[in-house]
């Protein structure tokens, strides 16, 4: 009688195990359901659809330091998750071989509402977007050849390529696409100021943090617009240019004057945990970056025009506005993000 | 009854015309077959050939060490005016002066039929980057093993070309063309050439289409680009002088049919 009630139950435990071990595609859905407070998706989920598979070979492959030429520096090295997917604490990144890059690790969150990617923009398609500090000689380093030639050869990797795409193919299309998914998936919605935005349970905001919330649809909103707090737009905010970096911005991509020292409008999410701050890192407290649009505004050919309204530059912003807008963007900290199993590394 | 019998004739006549119009479209071109396009590098009037001085209009020595592009989107027109597109994910090629297997590119699975025309795309077109990943297959990973992939903005190369150049102010110094999209523009362009003989696909025969493709004509085409004024051209307006060239850059020499 024991017997068999142990032989029913390893027979049920091959049968539960089954699923997972199968090398079939396995089409099941993720719906993707866009938070009521947000604008809508710019990503086509019709040329990638989510799921599960798909999203967990994106993990996988964001987590994989075998991408990299020295085997390490994943895409997580740099952006960590409790972080919100910045890299804690670093002005600069250091990837493979200790090189160290020019621009902060931006964060990683609900970038399928957002259309261009990078500081200066490079790349408009999020799926496209890895390959730019995968084939970084000073980040990843990698090289496409030698990772589908590694994964090919990896029998979890086999595996999951053939549960998450129906042609089951080991190639650059099918490895940018799951990347894609696990990037659409990384949405960042459940902050108290989106349960206030919502009119849901624990969305109260204090008055110090709804005053703050005036101030910044006032001063800040412009730039800084919709729920995602981007306008996807590249503005020079008057930051002194460093002539160590002498970083052109946007300059790069378009070669037009008018672009110089143009960098993109960062949205503001989570931000009380991305610090430094800037395409640079310049700035360590939120407190240095509003006295910058206060007080530290430098005047050039470029420099955005709603920074330099009636003869002022900048924004004035009172030390009183200043504590009620941090107070107000510590409401944008989203801790069920930055701790949501889905995404972690372990 | 004589007049059943013109109604029978004109019947019989009417079928036959029939019949001989048929038999005007061969019936041998049915099925699929291969059709191959060679393209030959050339300078001006010379075989490319690199660390070779060519004299440019504008008094520049230049000395060719890479010529690489990206063909792609490949539409035949066949003598009807009908067209096949070779399925867009399987159209993708990268022509490398280097490496002579790329320079000759086999399309299978053609559609027997007598070809007039042939238009391509020099580079990555919009559509395709707004598909993302979508329809991309592996060749990212052909192009950067290539040296085609524009990492930097997570894009391909159009057209490499590099080498030395000598100037009234310089002496074989390096020099670069990149084309590909940037910030303002794709650079994507397309060329139809006419083919001066017929394309005779059949299931036994595959034909070859010996194209030139005149690399000169990139920096010393209609758009003349000066390297002393900036050698190193991989953005703004030089870009999409050079994507014009391209559209005078291939011309079909001969057809081989056999």
């Amino acid at each position: 009688m024991k017997i068999k009630h142990i032989l029913l139950l390893i027979f049920a435990m091959f049968f539960s195990c089954s699923d997972d071990d199968s090398d079939e595609y396995q089409n099941i859905p993720i719906e993707f359901n866009v938070p009521s407070n947000f604008p809508a998706l710019a990503y086509n989920l019709e040329t990638n659809p989510l799921t599960e598979k798909g999203f967990e070979l994106g993990k996988k492959l964001f987590y994989d330091g075998r991408l990299a030429s020295d085997g390490v520096v994943s895409c997580g090295f740099c952006h960590i998750q409790e972080d919100a997917f910045t890299h804690h604490g670093h002005t600069f990144s250091h990837g493979v071989g200790e090189s160290i890059g020019t621009r902060n690790t931006p964060s990683i969150q609900n970038l399928a509402f957002q259309t261009t990617f990078m500081w200066d923009g490079a790349t408009n398609h999020l799926d496209l977007q890895p390959i730019i500090p995968l084939t970084s000689p000073i980040e990843m380093d990698g090289n496409f050849e030698n990772i589908i030639s590694m994964m090919k050869n990896d029998s979890s990797y086999k595996k999951l390529f053939k549960q998450a795409f129906s042609n089951g193919e080991i190639n650059a299309e099918n490895m940018l696409k799951a990347l894609g998914q696990f990037m659409v998936m990384a949405t960042s919605s459940n902050s108290r100021f989106d349960k206030y935005r919502r009119n849901e349970n624990g969305g109260t905001l204090s008055t110090n943090e709804l005053e703050g919330y005036a101030i910044f649809n006032q001063k800040c909103a412009s730039c800084h617009a919709t729920d995602i707090f981007t306008d996807n737009s590249f503005r020079n905010n008057g930051l002194p240019v460093n002539p160590a970096l002498n970083d052109v911005g946007r300059y790069r991509v378009t070669e037009l004057s008018e672009d110089l020292y143009k960098f993109k409008v960062p949205s503001l999410r989570n931000i009380e945990k991305t610090a430094p701050y800037m395409h640079d890192g310049r700035f360590y407290t939120l407190d240095a970056v509003l006295e910058h649009y206060n007080n530290g505004v430098v005047n050039s050919e470029t420099l955005d025009s709603t920074l330099n309204s009636n003869s002022t530059l900048g924004i004035p912003l009172t030390n009183n506005e200043k504590t009620k807008i941090i107070a107000f963007l510590k409401t944008l900290t989203d801790n069920q993000y930055l701790t949501d199993k889905r995404f972690s590394e372990f | 009854m004589k007049l059943q019998l013109k109604k029978y004739v004109a019947v019989i006549a009417m079928a036959l015309a029939f019949v001989s119009c048929s038999s005007d479209d061969d019936t041998t071109t049915t099925g699929e077959g291969n059709l191959k396009l060679e393209f030959d590098n050339i300078y001006k009037t010379a075989d490319l050939a690199f660390n070779t001085a060519y004299t440019n209009s504008n008094g520049e020595v230049v000395k060719i060490n890479k010529a690489k592009y990206i063909v792609s989107n490949i539409v035949l027109t066949k003598a009807d005016g009908s067209t096949y597109s070779v399925p867009k994910s399987e159209s993708y090629f990268i022509v490398d002066e280097e490496v002579t297997s790329s320079t000759l590119i086999n399309l299978p699975n053609i559609p027997a039929g007598n070809y007039t025309k042939v238009k391509f795309g020099i580079g990555v077109d919009q559509a395709q980057f707004n598909l993302g990943a979508d329809g991309q297959g592996n060749f990212f990973t052909l192009a950067q093993t290539a040296g085609m992939m524009w990492s930097w903005s997570a894009g391909y190369k159009f057209v490499a070309l590099e080498g030395t150049f000598t100037s009234s102010s310089a002496t074989d110094s390096m020099f670069m063309v990149h084309t590909g999209k940037t910030g303002t523009d794709y650079n994507y362009t397309e060329v139809t050439v006419d083919l001066p003989d017929n394309a005779l696909v059949r299931t036994t025969i595959t034909p070859q289409i010996h194209i030139m493709a005149d690399v000169s004509q990139l920096i010393d085409g209609t758009n003349k680009i000066s390297f002393n004024d900036g050698a190193m051209v991989m953005g703004g307006n030089k870009l999409a002088q050079i994507t014009a060239n391209i559209s005078n850059m291939f011309e079909v020499h001969h057809v081989h049919n056999d």
